[in-house]
C-alpha cells in the first residue's frame, strides 16, 4: 500500500512539476524530439539501406556453376549431391542446356538476341545459394576445381563486387552504430542538463524532503518519472512527424535516384514506434536520473 | 570535562568528545561532550561563528563530526548509513529561522508534505494536520498559501509540520530569529506547550529576553567549546556579570 501511495505522489507530483514548469519542460521536449528525429531518420535510412543491401545480398549469394558440355551426368549429380552435403549450401538446382534455352528466350530482354540464335550455345548449369555472403568466394573455387565446369566460363561469382559489398555493409553498419552513440550521449547531456536546471528550480522543495525524512528515490522518483514522461511526448511527436514524411520522402528518393531500389516500408513502423518510444523514455529517465543526482544525495 | 549537570532521566543526545573541521580548515567544535536526558528543554547560545549551527546540522546529521561520537537515542549518527538516515529524521522534528515552508503549496499541504513522505494514508494525515494545525492555533487556514501570512503564521506552519508526525524531539535553529519580540514570545510558548507534552526541545537561539525569562537549561558555545552548561541558566553567565560589576 505504502509503495502504491508513494507511486501515486510520484505520478502526481511529476505530473504537476511538468504543467508547472512548463517553460524548461517543453524545452526538455523540443531537445529531445530533435534528438529522436535524428535517431529515426537514422534508423530509417539505415533500414532502407539494409533493405536494398539485402536484395544486392540475395543476389550475390547465388552463383551459377556452367557445365562443359562433355560432362557426363552421372558427374553432375555427383557434384550436385556433393554441394547439397556441404553445409555452406542452401540449395542447388541443376539447369539442363534445354532448360537454360528456355529461360534465356522467356526473358523479355533477350527478345531481340533470342531470334539470332542457332542451336544451342548456353551451357547446362548448377544454380548454387550459399548461406552466407562469406562462403560464395570458397564455394566459387570449389567449383572451379570441379573437372566438369566449363573452363572458358566456370561461374558467375564477382568477387570483387561481393568483397565490396560486404564492406560497404560493415562500413554502413558501424556508421549507424557511431551515429547512434554520439545522439546517445548528446541527448542525455542536453536532457541531464534541461532536467537539473528543472531540479535546481526545486531545490528547496528537494531539502524540505530530505530534512522531513524523504529517501533519496522518494525525492528522484518523480523527477525520473517527469524525465519518462518528457521522453516519451517526445517519442510520440517524433515518431508522428517520420510517420507522416516516411511515404513522400521515400517516393522522392526512388524518382531522384533510380538506381538505388529504395521501398517504403510499412511493417517497419512498428518496431521504430517501438525503438521511439522506448529510447525516449530511457533518455528521460537517465537523464533525470544523472541530473537529480547532486541534488537529491543525503 | 564533561560540564552536563547528572540528570536522572534517560539521555536521548549525547556529544562524546566530538570535533568538526571542515573542509575548509575551520574549526567549528572542539572537544564538545553534552548529555540531554528525555523531555528537557535546551538552549544553545552564543555569539554568531561560536558553533550552534554546526551542533545542530551534526544533530540532524547534514554533517558528520571529524572526532567523537554522537548518540541519539542509542544511535550513533556518524556510523549511520545512508540509506537509514530518512528514518532518523522521521523521529526528529525540525524548526528552522528561514521556515522552510514550500510557497506552492497551501499550509494544509505543506503540514501534510512531512507525512506524505513517509507513505500515509490520506486519512490518517487529514485527522493528524487538522490536529497539527489546531496546536499550532491556524485551524480555518488551510487553504492559505504561506505568502499570505505574517512571519510569525508561517513559523507556527513550520511548527505544525514539525509536530504533524509525533517527534520525540524537536531541533530548532533560531526560530524566532526572523520574528518581532510579541510573535517570538508567542512561537516560545508553542515551544513550551511541545515541551510540557514530553518532547525533547534543542534549540539555537539568539533572543536574549527569551532565554532570560524562560529559565531553561542554557548550554553556552564559545569558540567551538561548551562555555557553560547552566541547568537553569540565563543568556549571559550571571558571575561572569557580577565579575564585571565588582570590577
Amino acid at each position: 500500500m505504502t509503495i502504491l501511495r508513494n507511486l501515486r505522489f510520484a505520478l502526481n507530483s511529476a505530473w504537476q512539476s511538468f504543467w508547472r514548469n512548463l517553460a524548461v519542460s517543453l524545452a526538455a521536449v523540443v531537445s529531445i524530439t530533435l534528438i529522436l528525429i535524428l535517431a529515426g531518420v537514422n534508423l530509417l535510412v539505415g533500414h532502407a539501406f539494409s533493405q536494398v543491401l539485402d536484395g544486392f545480398r540475395d543476389k550475390v549469394s547465388e552463383m551459377s556453376i556452367n557445365v562443359a558440355d562433355d560432362t557426363p551426368l552421372t558427374s553432375v549429380y555427383a557434384f550436385k549431391q556433393e554441394l547439397q552435403g556441404d553445409s555452406r549450401v542452401a540449395t542447388v538446382r541443376f539447369v539442363t542446356k534445354e532448360e537454360a534455352l528456355a529461360e534465356f528466350v522467356r526473358d523479355p530482354n533477350n527478345a531481340v538476341l533470342s531470334q539470332q540464335i542457332q542451336g544451342n550455345p548456353l551451357d547446362a548449369k548448377l544454380e548454387v545459394r550459399v548461406r552466407s555472403l562469406n562462403d560464395v568466394a570458397a564455394i566459387d573455387s570449389m567449383a572451379r576445381q570441379w573437372p566438369g565446369v566449363d573452363p572458358t566460363d566456370p561461374t558467375n561469382y564477382q568477387g570483387e563486387f561481393v568483397t565490396r559489398m560486404l564492406q560497404l555493409s560493415q562500413w554502413l553498419g558501424l556508421a549507424g552504430i557511431g551515429l547512434m552513440a554520439i545522439l546517445v550521449v548528446v541527448s542525455v547531456v542536453i536532457v541531464m542538463n534541461t532536467i537539473r536546471t528543472a531540479v535546481y528550480h526545486r531545490r528547496k522543495e528537494i531539502e524540505v524532503m530530505k530534512l522531513v525524512g524523504a529517501t533519496e528515490w522518494f525525492v528522484r522518483g518523480p523527477f525520473v518519472l517527469e524525465g519518462i514522461m518528457t521522453g516519451v511526448i517526445a517519442a510520440a511527436i517524433a515518431l508522428s512527424l517520420l510517420v507522416i514524411s516516411y511515404p513522400p520522402a521515400v517516393s522522392r528518393f526512388s524518382a531522384d535516384i533510380t538506381f538505388i531500389p529504395l521501398t517504403y516500408d510499412p511493417t517497419f513502423i512498428s518496431s521504430l514506434a517501438r525503438d521511439l518510444l522506448v529510447g525516449g523514455a530511457l533518455l528521460g529517465a537517465l537523464g533525470s536520473y544523472i541530473g537529480v543526482r547532486r541534488f537529491v544525495r543525503l | 570535562m564533561v560540564l552536563t549537570p547528572d540528570f536522572t532521566a534517560r539521555p536521548v543526545i549525547s556529544f562524546q568528545h566530538v570535533w568538526k573541521r571542515y573542509p575548509t580548515g575551520t574549526e567549528a567544535l572542539r572537544d564538545v561532550n553534552l548529555v540531554v536526558p528525555e523531555g528537557d528543554f535546551v538552549f544553545l547560545v552564543g555569539p554568531s561563528g561560536a558553533g550552534k549551527s554546526t551542533l545542530v546540522r551534526l544533530l540532524i546529521r547534514e554533517e558528520k563530526p571529524t572526532k567523537g561520537k554522537i548518540f541519539v537515542e542509542g544511535i550513533e549518527l556518524g556510523r549511520m548509513k545512508r540509506r537509514q538516515l530518512p528514518f532518523y529524521r522521521r523521529k526528529v522534528g525540525l524548526v528552522f529561522q528561514d521556515f522552510k515552508l514550500l510557497p506552492n503549496l497551501t499550509i494544509y499541504e505543506n503540514v501534510a508534505f512531512a507525512l506524505r513522505v513517509h507513505g500515509q494514508p490520506d486519512s490518517f494525515i487529514r485527522t493528524r494536520v487538522a490536529e497539527a494545525l489546531d496546536t499550532v492555533g491556524l485551524s480555518g487556514k488551510e487553504l492559505t498559501y504561506p505568502a499570505n501570512l505574517s512571519g510569525g503564521e508561517q513559523q507556527r506552519v513550520a511548527i505544525a509540520r514539525a509536530l504533524v508526525h509525533a517527534p520525540s524531539m524537536i531541533i530548532a535553529d533560531e526560530p524566532t530569529g526572523n520574528l518581532d519580540p510579541a510573535t517570538a514570545w508567542e512561537i516560545m510558548q508553542l515551544f513550551m506547550r511541545i515541551n510540557a507534552r514530553g518532547a525533547t526541545v534543542v534549540m539555537a537561539t539568539h533572543n536574549r529576553e527569551i532565554v532570560d525569562l524562560l529559565r531553561r537549561r542554557v548550554v553556552a558555545i564559545d569558540a567551538g567549546q561548551i562555555a557553560r552548561d547552566d541547568r537553569s541558566g540565563r543568556y549571559h553567565d550571571d558571575s561572569s556579570k557580577s565579575q564585571i560589576r565588582a570590577q
